[in-house]
């Protein structure tokens, strides 16, 4: 009885589902006539097939394509279409590949050669170098000169270096908008309550934090952590960086897994051990690498003291938000506390390379010309802002020369934009113009409550900034050694600060050999020689 | 125990060639659609295992790039990480052998146990639900339930006045909740196929032992178990093949940096080795060992377990 | 010593218990994405969910089944489990059959072609590269053909066919039957259970595979769900290369509508076991056999 009646479930939903799927099948063969960036469009029209060319194109997929839209249809690959494919006779087509995985798809489409897009992206330089090396890039020094006089104006001649390789240009590196990284945020309410000043020395800081896991500001008892920390860079960078000394005058080496080349690496893992063995960190800080229950923690109220990302805190229905929300009273302020005794105790913290993703042409690529005039297509008059901010009037409204996104903007409106960051590949974020202008146009998309706590958060980023030095060339031995020496720096992190003080010394001295003998003193080797070959800049 | 000895005993028939064909050809008419797909789709991308030998330059192609020898393999022994993951991949296995392995086994036998039909049926569904929730979210699941601070396990020791457990930051509670979620994961869905197993005993076998006074546990020990001894045996004998191979997911993901030095896995050096720096040439070196110990596992298992038990899967 | 129905009630509440805890623990996780999926965003970044939901509001499940591109994928992925199932059986079935035969002329070399074909593979390249030749790129054929045939389940089936009597088969082939017959009107009305079993492995590992649409899928109208459940819970990873994002990363996805599309990509695929345990009945061979 119950079978036949299952069998008949059966059917009937296999019945559905075969005339929605054929219904999507005429659906779609409905909109592929329509759409004019497949190849059948153009071989439809014979006129033009002689000359039109296809144009492709990666774009990271993150599964957040809003309907209708796809992420290889939607308003701005039909913009770009309107706008700068059909005047030029260009099919643009867009090739997805899913976000965490592009390295892997990336290496089979460029291994079959036949398949790969005539602009390809990543972010990661050791990615770019291993390409430019086996010799699978197009050299675009020239195609610039000759077809992207405004792509260049717009990049600038010393982010162009980063793109570079034995001064060939291999890649084109996208401009970055923002690059201040980190602030820290300290809970107003729990200082005014305890009648204590902001902190503005580590020193200080390590006072104020012994306050707050005694005197219990809070009163959250065993909840109660005086200092937010995870094992992500945003919590562990910043500590280190207020011990180390730089390599050379505010530039340092750009990799994470070098910091423990630096001197003062030590300070910074003995002052990390103290914390925590006094009890004054997030105990389970090892196993929060993305952040999670530091977030957690905040937003319930039980963190006094952290480091954030610039951003991170202030996103509508955000951290912030929500901690306002959970803990009647609460006030968080940005601080700059931490302060470098090898750097004239100024507020030393890592910013942002001012590159962006590393923009390249396969060497397979027929289409290498074609592929210029599009990223100077983007770099050109009004385009980069239509791609970013939409249509004026409907997503944003011009002050001041700055396009500020409209608070109550239609969701339909808004997801024109869903893939805005990953189509306008050639800049990171908004570049409007000065880094000035670039912050403020930032600042307007977020919620007005937050903006004012978010522009001080920027200033703080901005200040006493320490760069990554450019080489010019690869390091071999940091894709070689640099994801194990990643994972060995977390090791380091973790071990060190868990251990008992009077252990200290000798896990130390332990993981450090361990992580020279990793690739660490190769590493440095190179590094070192490479710091002498430089060209004095 | 279901065949009957009189029927093991096969007539023997000599056949001429031209005989042979024809009683045979249905077989191999049958046989050759998979060995068409085997040889297309499994060995016809098998050239890709010369990487190893060769300095692979994704942009020559495998047919393009330089011969090296043995100089990869020689890189990949002399890495001491290779031996920490290898050793690593050992225990991992090892222990779930022990455990994660006999508790379907368990699970399935007491499954079967149970006479209410509408419980057996219900308990079957959920039990095998873990299965299909990825180690992402029983990653965050894990954390939540077993971290030293906020981890409801120990917010409930704390409660109750007793020490808390370091359940993911020292080896040996952190191991204890690796096969913990193991089983979780995969005892349930590992039961189906015993499941299957057991609905071939003879039922008038139960009714016999009963009237001779046979415990259940007795039932259990001469009737179940020896029914599903070749599913077990044959399951076994696949397992060991798998010895050095470790899925990466679990490892990677149960696993933090606290407990580095025991949940490094040669799935998660490949990994890093292979895609995050590009050595293809290391990775297939890797991949080739592990391939190589597998096979070498798996016939010599098969082989004993032959001698032994008179199952196997050849 | 007590009674032996004494001791088989003692059996039969411990084993019942067992199992009940056992299947609590297999329960809670699930009740806890449920109630995610049903919770205010505010609730569960703020770590009060636990298995009931906090200000409870449909709004994600309302976002997921009103994206029709989220309805497509799963009648896509139901319409490809079912054609690989069946093809999968198809060819596994041929495959182990004519294996069983111990008097077959090459039978163990082609067990080896096909235990070998366990271990090594050619890797993710070569793979890609015969996917294209063949021209199956962006087809739904790279997701069926190139896992037509698990060696693992192969094996499985072969030592289920093993465990059929061989009087069976005799006496059906001194009767004339043709292999072909035998193994229609004997060999698989007898294996249904095993049969079953397989189907379910096939149908899951279809259901819940997606690292070959990652490869050879390019059009998003192909994308099976659990690509697209995979590009929610994995692309929101904080890695080390979105740090490179900076000011241009994309807002996160409110874990409540991961949770839901969780359960809606995995609530399908559960409701396939109940409907296939009706073939897990005891007791089909013993009839047989005795008959």
């Amino acid at each position: 009885m119950t079978v036949n009646v299952n069998q008949g479930v059966l059917k009937r939903a296999v019945g559905i589902g075969l005339t929605a799927v054929m219904g999507v099948g005429l659906l779609a063969g409905c909109s592929s006539d329509s759409k004019t960036n497949t190849a059948t469009g153009s071989t439809a029209s014979p006129t033009e097939s002689a000359e039109r060319v296809t144009l492709k194109v990666e774009i990271f997929d993150r599964g957040n394509s809003p309907a209708p839209y796809t992420i290889t249809n939607n308003y701005l690959s039909q913009l770009i279409q309107t706008n700068f494919g059909d005047p030029n006779n260009i099919d643009v087509e867009f090739v997805p590949v899913q976000r965490s995985e592009e390295v892997t798809k990336l290496n089979v489409l460029m291994a079959s050669n036949t398949d790969v897009p005539d602009i390809v992206f990543t972010y990661d330089s050791s990615v770019f170098y291993r390409y430019a090396q086996q010799g699978g890039l197009t050299d675009v020094g020239a195609l610039i000169d000759e077809y992207g006089p405004n792509l260049k104006k717009f990049i600038g001649e010393d982010t162009l270096a980063f793109g570079q390789l034995d001064g060939q240009q291999f890649s084109i590196p996208g401009k970055r908008a923002i690059t201040g990284r980190y602030s820290s945020y300290i809970r107003q309410d729990w200082l005014d309550k305890l009648g204590l000043p902001v902190p503005t020395t580590t020193d200080e800081l390590y006072t104020t934090l012994k306050a707050f896991k005694e005197k219990d500001p809070g009163g959250l008892g065993s909840k109660n952590i005086p200092m937010g920390m995870a094992l992500a860079p945003a919590q562990f960078e910043t500590l280190i960086y207020s011990f180390m000394k730089p390599i050379s005058g505010e530039l340092t080496y750009s990799q994470r897994y070098e910091l423990p080349l630096h001197e003062g690496f030590k300070d910074a893992m003995q002052f990390l051990n103290k914390l925590y063995n006094e009890g004054l960190i997030s105990k389970d800080f090892s196993l929060d690498e993305d952040k999670t229950q530091l977030a957690k923690d905040i937003q319930n109220g039980n963190v006094g003291y952290w480091s954030e990302d610039v951003d991170v805190l202030f996103y509508a229905d955000g951290t912030l938000d929500n901690l306002y929300k959970n803990v009647q009273g609460s006030k968080v302020q940005p601080v700059d506390v931490l302060t470098n005794a090898n750097v004239d105790n100024k507020h030393i913290k890592s910013r942002y390379a001012s590159n962006g993703m590393y923009i390249m042409i396969p060497k397979s690529s027929k289409r290498a010309v074609e592929a210029v005039k599009y990223l100077d297509w983007m770099a050109t008059g009004n385009n980069l802002i239509d791609i970013y901010s939409g249509v004026e009037g409907e997503n944003y409204d011009l002050i001041d020369g700055i396009p500020v996104v409209k608070a109550d903007v239609a969701q339909e409106f808004a997801d024109r934009l869903f893939n805005a960051g990953d189509t306008a590949i050639i800049s990171n974020s908004k570049n409007l113009g000065d880094q000035a202008t670039n912050e403020k146009a930032w600042i307007s998309g977020f919620p007005e409550r937050n903006q004012e706590a978010l522009k001080q958060s920027i200033a703080i980023a901005n200040t006493d900034t320490i760069g990554p030095i450019v080489f010019g060339k690869p390091i071999e031995a940091e894709s070689q050694y640099g994801t194990t020496l990643n994972d060995k720096l977390a090791v380091i992190i973790v071990k060190t600060a868990m251990v008992k003080p009077d252990q200290f010394e000798t896990v130390y001295e332990q993981e450090m050999k361990d992580y020279m003998s990793l690739g660490g003193d190769k590493l440095k080797a190179e590094l070192e020689k490479a710091l002498t070959e430089i060209p004095a800049q | 125990m279901l065949l009957c000895p009189v029927f093991l005993h096969r007539r023997r028939l000599t056949l001429s060639k031209a005989s042979y064909f024809r009683r045979y050809w249905q077989l191999y008419a049958l046989l050759s659609l998979p060995l068409i797909y085997f040889l297309i789709f499994r060995y016809g991308p098998m050239y890709g295992v010369q990487i190893a030998f060769k300095d692979f330059n994704l942009f020559k192609g495998i047919g393009g790039s330089e011969w090296i020898g043995f100089d990869a393999f020689r890189e990949v022994f002399g890495m001491r990480e290779f031996y920490s993951t290898l050793r690593n991949t050992f225990m991992l296995n090892f222990l779930d052998l022990i455990i994660s392995f006999p508790a379907p086994i368990i699970l399935a036998i007491m499954l079967y146990e149970i006479k209410s039909v509408w419980f057996k049926k219900i308990s079957q569904t959920i039990l095998y639900i873990p299965h299909f929730i990825s180690w992402v979210i029983i990653g965050g699941i894990v954390y939540q339930l077993f971290g030293n601070q906020s981890g409801m396990v120990n917010g409930v020791l704390e409660s109750m006045g007793l020490n808390t457990i370091p359940f993911l930051t020292e080896k040996n509670p952190w191991l204890i909740t690796y096969l913990f979620t193991g089983v979780w994961q995969s005892a349930g869905w590992g039961t189906i196929l015993y499941l299957a197993a057991l609905t071939g005993i003879n039922r008038e076998l139960f009714e016999a032992a009963e009237v001779d006074g046979a415990t259940r546990l007795k039932k259990i020990r001469y009737i179940t178990l020896p029914s599903i001894k070749p599913t077990i045996v044959t399951l076994l004998i696949l397992n060991l093949g798998k010895m050095v191979s470790i899925g990466f997911d679990r490892p990677y993901i149960i696993g933090n940096t606290a407990v580095r030095e025991y949940s490094d896995v040669l799935s998660t050096f490949v990994y890093r080795i292979g895609l995050e720096s590009g050595q293809y040439t290391l990775a297939t070196v890797v991949g080739l060992f592990q391939a190589v110990v597998g096979l070498i596992f798996i016939l010599g298992s098969n082989y004993i377990s032959k001698k032994v038990t008179g199952n196997g899967i050849l | 010593m007590m009674s032996e129905r004494t001791s088989n009630r003692i059996f039969d509440i411990v084993n019942i218990a067992c199992v009940t805890l056992f299947v609590l623990f297999c329960l809670a996780p699930f009740l806890h994405v449920i109630a995610v999926s049903l919770s205010s965003n505010r609730a569960i970044t703020s770590g009060e969910v636990t298995i009931f939901p906090i200000e409870v509001n449909w709004n994600a499940y309302i976002q997921v089944f009103t994206n029709n591109a989220m309805i497509r994928s799963l009648i896509f992925t139901i319409i490809l489990t079912v054609a690989t199932t069946v093809l999968c059986m198809l060819f596994t079935i041929a495959a182990a059959y004519p294996l069983t035969k111990s008097k077959l002329k090459g039978r163990m070399l082609f067990m080896y072609v096909i235990i070998i074909t366990m271990f090594f593979s050619g890797g993710i390249i070569p793979e890609y590269l015969l996917i294209r030749d063949l021209h199956m790129i962006d087809s739904v054929w790279s997701l069926i053909l190139p896992g037509l045939v698990s060696p693992f389940n192969l094996i499985i089936l072969i030592s289920f066919f093993n465990n059929i009597p061989p009087s069976l088969e005799e006496s059906a082939e001194i009767d004339g039957s043709s292999h072909f017959r035998t193994l229609m009107s004997i060999v698989l009305p007898l294996s249904m259970p095993v049969m079953a079993t397989l189907a379910l492995f096939y149908a899951v590992g279809r259901w819940n595979g997606f690292q070959d649409s990652l490869m050879y899928i390019n059009n998003p109208d192909l994308y099976p769900l659990q690509l697209k459940l995979f590009q929610m819970v994995q692309n929101n990873m904080v890695s080390e290369l979105t740090q490179m994002e900076g000011a241009s990363r994309t807002a996160l996805t409110p874990e409540s509508l991961k949770a839901a599309t969780v359960i809606f990509a995995t609530v399908p695929i559960l409701l396939v076991y109940p409907w296939l345990q009706k073939y897990f009945v005891s007791g089909v061979m013993l009839g047989a056999v005795k008959g």
